[in-house]
């Protein structure tokens, strides 16, 4: 395997685990604040897809960026005014049951009003064809096609390869995403506020901080990063009414790898189950269970997960 | 003294016109006309009376039902809907009239039901999922009483649901269905498959690839994880190498990816200049999309321009995946609306008047086994399974697309002329339909086969 080998399926792992992360961010922050397993996220990233078909198709596709995870963020406060809040105290099962019945709601719906088969996510003309990558000393061909690319150096490749942009600009917005919630969460008083929720919300009500409205807020955050998520990676995961279910597995997975309530952890097991999937690829009969098997090792291993806390979820 | 008694009756009778004896011959012959004459104008409805009864054998009432089984979610759904207008159609024709009933031949259809009954049909979602199109047929056939059961799209929905026709004694004609196992080793007496499979798909294809892209090639496969993509892969294998192609590697990719990156990334990282994609309906539009959009086909290996073949073409897929997309990309199809032959152009004409676009190859396989089995039971006279069996099996016709097709009784598939083709730039292509050309129409006697190629046993006429 040569060098470019190795790097194109770096950038697919990472690009694989970008979607998986996105997704699984808000499910882990919703996870470890509130303490809710909510099986409805994937379903908000099926609102998410087809907001951003619709508003891209009617406005353009910046507007787009902007309304969608807003959109997003009031979808996700009005579900947990409405229905989560109800089900803080209840069994982790209940609450498994109503949002699984939620997400089902949710994909019928849109079944009912976009119909059950694909419809095509437009790329922005900027984010079509492929980005070049080229190494010390390779020659470009002075042809427009080539000139025309977005052409990164990188000094370890041989010669010149190519990747879709799209997947790169996905690459980069979970990155972008991921780091903003981060300093969020560490640099804010609302993020301070939100993190000593996390570890002991009852202290934080006698010390008279409206916890409540905080977590109101924590949940459409997790609806927002799933709003960024569809916005970039419909084009890539497809505009179908089932596309959530098929999302959420692997997410809840990163979730589990990860430690349930850990950012970082999440962080951290969609990359590495973005490469586990990239780097098995050739091998049909590990790839298809390889996220599986990542799983069975690092829980073996780590009962809590990569980055998991002791006493969540015990 | 009794003859002159007779005598004298005889007068009597003489003197008012008519004998006893005349009388009693003329009302016998009444009470027997009369008793039997519905069944003999009723074909078959005599015999019918002495056939035990087999699956929802005899039909009651005056109407027949037809189930029709397609995938209206799942990675065919496109086909599903197509597949959906065809049949019913079909059903429209079968009760009024028109379409392919002025073609088929040779045709004992009416336009007025079949056997005297109107026809009806139910219809049920398969999910593109073998589980689900078992419950839906079941459901059907338990429920809804149907005499036969339709569709397709994925050969492991078609299998499993033949299998269950054998148990259950209701015929199933497949509608798209591609994998040889549907009447190779999995064949059933109950299962007819009119559409072409895989093994047809290579050996039109090979020839047709090694002449236009040399014979010193390296091709690398995506294969739908399933029964179909197994035999295509095989089959598509098989005919290339023939022609002295190198495989250098498969992958079997699961049904219903949307994400083709991890696989296309391992096909650039290979040696292989053809890529050849053994996907369907939504899978090959995603693979094909995305392998554009990794630069596949502006790609140079080996000293030569990279390729991509799609063995398995329709126009719903070459449609979704766009002009630009397929631009030149070779495929072989059951069957194109393009076709002249009055068969095809009667169904294209009569689906275009009644849905405002021309029909996919699935919908016209769909139309054309819903007319053969309604055909076979008007010949055979009756719904009796086993002699609707026996009408259909080396049944041979024409006027149901071009050329003259066989329905093989030894492995239930149907032989007939298929197409090699190509599909059409944004430049090329006349009006939204007009995405594929047609390479080479290749003879029916040149896709043929022996019956043993494959293994597998039909079956007893009658379920056990």
């Amino acid at each position: 395997m040569s060098v470019n080998d190795v790097f194109l399926q770096l950038v697919t792992g990472l690009q694989l685990g970008a979607i998986y992360a996105l997704i699984a961010l808000g499910l882990t922050l919703i996870f470890g604040t509130l303490g809710v397993v909510n099986f409805a996220h994937g379903a908000l990233y099926v609102i998410a897809i087809y907001a951003a078909v619709v508003i891209g198709g009617q406005i353009g596709f910046w507007a787009a960026v902007i309304l969608v995870p807003l959109l997003l963020f009031v979808v996700g406060i009005l579900m947990e005014r409405g229905i989560i809040q109800y089900f803080y105290d209840r069994p982790h099962t209940d609450q498994i049951l109503v949002t699984f019945g939620l997400a089902l709601v949710i994909e019928e719906g849109a079944k009912a009003i976009f119909g059950a088969n694909n419809i095509p996510y437009p790329i922005p003309d900027w984010g079509t064809g492929q980005m070049l990558f080229y190494g010390t000393g390779a020659t470009i061909p002075g042809v427009p096609r080539f000139e025309e690319m977005p052409q990164v150096w990188m000094p370890f490749i041989e010669g010149m390869l190519f990747y879709p942009s799209w997947r790169i600009i996905l690459i980069a917005v979970s990155f972008l995403a991921i780091g903003g919630l981060f300093a969020l969460l560490q640099f804010t008083r609302f993020g301070l506020v939100v993190r000593a929720g996390m570890r002991d919300s009852e202290m934080l009500r006698f010390l008279g901080i409206n916890i409540t409205a905080r977590f109101a807020i924590v949940f459409g955050l997790g609806a927002l990063i799933a709003g960024i998520a569809g916005v970039f990676g419909g084009p890539i995961t497809q505009v179908t009414p089932d596309v959530g279910m098929h999302l959420l597995v692997p997410s809840f997975l990163v979730v589990v790898i990860g430690g349930m309530g850990s950012l970082p952890g999440a962080l951290l097991s969609a990359m590495l189950l973005g490469m586990a999937l990239s780097f098995s690829a050739e091998y049909s009969a590990v790839q298809q269970i390889v996220i599986y098997l990542v799983a069975v090792v690092v829980l073996l291993v780590r009962p809590r997960g990569l980055m998991g806390k002791k006493g969540v979820l015990e | 003294m009794t003859d002159q008694n007779d005598d004298r009756n005889d007068k009597k009778s003489t003197q008012a016109g008519i004998s006893r004896r005349d009388f009693l011959k003329a009302g016998t012959t009444t009470a027997v006309v009369a008793g039997t004459a519905p069944m003999f104008f009723v074909r078959g409805a005599w015999a019918e009376k002495h056939m035990e009864p087999i699956g929802n054998f005899p039909v009651k009432g005056k109407t027949v039902t037809f189930g029709f089984n397609v995938p209206q979610t799942g990675a065919y759904a496109d086909e599903g809907a197509d597949e959906l207008r065809a049949y019913k159609l079909a059903v429209k024709h079968l009760n009024g009239g028109g379409g392919m009933l002025e073609t088929l031949a040779p045709s004992s259809l009416t336009g007025q039901g079949v056997l005297g009954k109107k026809v009806d049909y139910v219809t049920g979602d398969t999910q593109t999922n073998p589980d689900a199109a078992r419950t839906s047929a079941r459901r059907m056939v338990e429920r809804d009483g149907v005499i036969m059961y339709s569709g397709g799209s994925s050969s492991a929905t078609a299998i499993a649901q033949q299998y269950l026709a054998q148990e259950m004694g209701i015929i199933f004609m497949c509608g798209l269905t591609h994998s040889n196992d549907t009447t190779g080793k999995d064949k059933r007496r109950y299962g007819f498959r009119h559409f072409f499979n895989a093994y047809m798909s290579g050996k039109a294809l090979g020839p047709v690839l090694a002449g236009t892209y040399g014979e010193d090639r390296r091709a690398f496969h995506l294969t739908a994880d399933y029964t179909w993509g197994h035999t295509q892969y095989d089959s598509i294998k098989q005919f290339t190498e023939a022609e002295g192609w190198t495989t250098v590697n498969n992958i079997m990719t699961p049904l219903g990816t949307t994400d083709y990156s991890q696989f296309l990334t391992a096909f650039l990282n290979s040696d292989a200049d053809v890529l050849v994609l053994n996907h369907y309906g939504k899978d090959m539009v995603n693979s094909l999309t995305q392998a554009v959009q990794f630069g596949v086909r502006d790609m140079q290996k080996n000293g030569k321009d990279v390729q991509v073949v799609v063995p398995l073409y329709s126009r719903l897929m070459a449609q979704g995946a766009g002009a630009a997309n397929i631009d030149g990309v070779f495929g072989s199809t059951n069957w194109n609306w393009t076709l002249q032959d009055p068969g095809s152009q009667a169904f294209v004409k009569s689906f275009e008047d009644e849905y405002g676009f021309p029909p996919s190859q699935a919908a016209q396989t769909c139309y054309v086994q819903t007319l053969l089995y309604a055909n076979a039971c008007e010949r055979a006279g009756t719904f009796y399974p086993p002699e609707v069996i026996k009408a259909l099996e080396d049944f041979k016709f024409t006027g149901a697309g071009p050329g003259e097709a066989i329905y093989r009784g030894a492995d239930h598939q149907c032989f007939k002329d298929i197409l090699v083709v190509q599909g059409k730039g944004p430049d090329e292509k006349q009006g939204e339909y007009d995405l594929l050309k047609i390479h080479q129409q290749v003879k029916r006697d040149d896709v043929m086969y022996p019956v043993d190629t494959f293994p597998g046993e039909l079956g007893p006429y009658k379920p056990a």
